[in-house]
């Protein structure tokens, strides 16, 4: 009797076992235990153009004494799929993570070898990869940038003429951005560790670069210095984009708009921007 | 051991892994597309906005295990063509970046994701396999009991 029981038992077992082992995979959850957590750092970088100063597409050796710009809205994105700056602005993200408030930061701040700027720390965010952020700049409501969401102050010097400029842009821009490209990778936050995002500014795209060919696109779309050297009264510049729409020939303005479309980047990935 | 419960167990054992053959899960309806990718060179082709290949640009390639640490580094050629063949056993979004003389960009190219849960390439787990292995066995075991007690 003990035998003939067993014998379907064992059968019995094997088929439930081989059911529950195929429904085993499907819930896929690592268990229960404590949540994992992280820091995120959100820096802004104005690269070596603004820290060590450059040379213009036509020739003018810039110097910043001080890049204010005014950022907002700043939120870090797990995304996945991961998001495509190229095909779309919303950024589609169950994990999020923001910086309140608005800050106004001196991207020229330090010496020629200073980091990149600390916007502000993001503490027990999810691990994961962080491989999209977007941020709004917007009119700073005081401070140094008081009224503008990006003063650009410096001094352009070429064949012995030196050219002091302050350039004010009181219009607002919203960058969508995917995944940072350059040296490193960043955004990757691990149980306890500490990771950074980035939102860099190509202030190339403004000025040109004597360092790229002229007929690169980066130099064929930018407006160069030229133009503001031919406002400056007294060796001196200081205009707004409302004042710049008066004085700059109306082909360099229209240049000098669009280029602002393309000042913010995640290292050298671009971003979709409105 | 009665003929009637021989042939239950060996008509079990073979539904059994029939059914599990059978199985309608997405894992295995996609197993086919798996080994095609995985069998699959990747070839890439960099451009400028402009159309202008970026010949010579540095790629990086991220595998889906280890986001943090490229998985393998090479150069564009003078088309901006670079191909690579993936770790058939990382399944999941692969990630390679180029970079040319401050002009950039990555692109993620999603590999036989569907697959992940199921693991491994013919589909099942370790745990599946061995008891179907068992099941198989003892299907056989009772078909060899069942034509030997003919006999005798």
């Amino acid at each position: 009797m003990r035998k003939r029981i067993l014998v379907p038992v064992i059968t019995v077992l094997l088929v439930a076992g081989i059911a529950l082992a195929g429904c085993s995979g499907e819930s896929g959850s690592n268990g229960g235990g404590a949540e994992a957590t992280g820091t995120l750092q959100f820096h802004a970088n104005g690269e070596d153009f603004v820290r060590e100063g450059f040379v213009s597409k036509d020739g003018w050796s810039i110097a910043f004494d001080h890049v204010y710009i005014n950022l907002e809205g700043i939120t870090a994105y797990q995304t996945d799929p991961p998001y495509d700056p190229h095909s779309t602005g919303t950024i589609d993200s169950d994990i999020e993570v923001g910086l309140d408030g608005s800050h106004t930061i001196d991207l020229a701040a330090g010496d020629a070898d200073a980091d990149p700027i600390l916007v502000g720390t993001a503490d027990n965010v999810e691990t994961g990869h962080y491989n999209a952020i977007s941020w709004e700049m917007t009119k700073a409501a005081s401070g140094s940038a008081a009224g503008y969401s990006l003063v650009m102050i410096g001094t352009a010097e070429k064949d012995g003429q030196a050219i002091d400029f302050t350039v004010s842009i009181e219009e607002e821009y919203g960058y969508s951005c995917g995944e940072y490209v350059g040296d490193e990778r960043k955004g990757i936050v691990e149980d306890g560790g500490t990771a950074d995002v980035e939102m860099t500014f190509h202030f190339d795209h403004i000025f040109g670069d004597a360092a790229v060919a002229l007929d690169d696109e980066l130099n064929t779309g930018a407006p160069g210095f030229d133009p503001f050297a031919a406002i400056a009264e007294e060796g001196v510049i200081d205009d707004d984009m409302s004042s710049l729409q008066t004085k700059l020939a109306a082909d360099d303005y229209q240049i000098l708009a669009d280029t602002l479309f393309t000042l913010g980047h995640v290292g050298e990935g671009h971003c979709h921007c409105e | 051991m009665g003929k009637k419960w021989i042939s239950i167990i060996a008509s079990l054992c073979l539904a059994s892994v029939f059914a599990i053959l059978c199985l309608p899960a997405e894992a295995y309806a996609h197993g086919a597309e798996i080994e095609y990718a995985f069998n699959t060179s990747i070839e890439i082709v960099a451009k400028y906005d402009s159309g202008e290949p970026m010949s010579g640009a540095q790629v990086t390639v991220y595998a889906p295990s280890d986001p943090a640490t490229p998985w393998l580094t090479g150069v564009c050629d003078d088309e901006g063509r670079f191909a690579f063949t993936p770790d058939a056993s990382d399944a999941g979004t692969w990630d390679v970046q180029v970079r040319l003389a401050g002009h950039g960009d990555i692109v993620h190219i999603p590999i036989g994701e569907d697959t992940v849960a199921a693991g491994g390439s013919s589909g099942y787990s370790v745990l599946q396999i061995v008891l179907m292995s068992i099941c198989v066995i003892w299907g056989l075991i009772g078909t060899a009991l069942y034509v030997s007690r003919r006999r005798a």
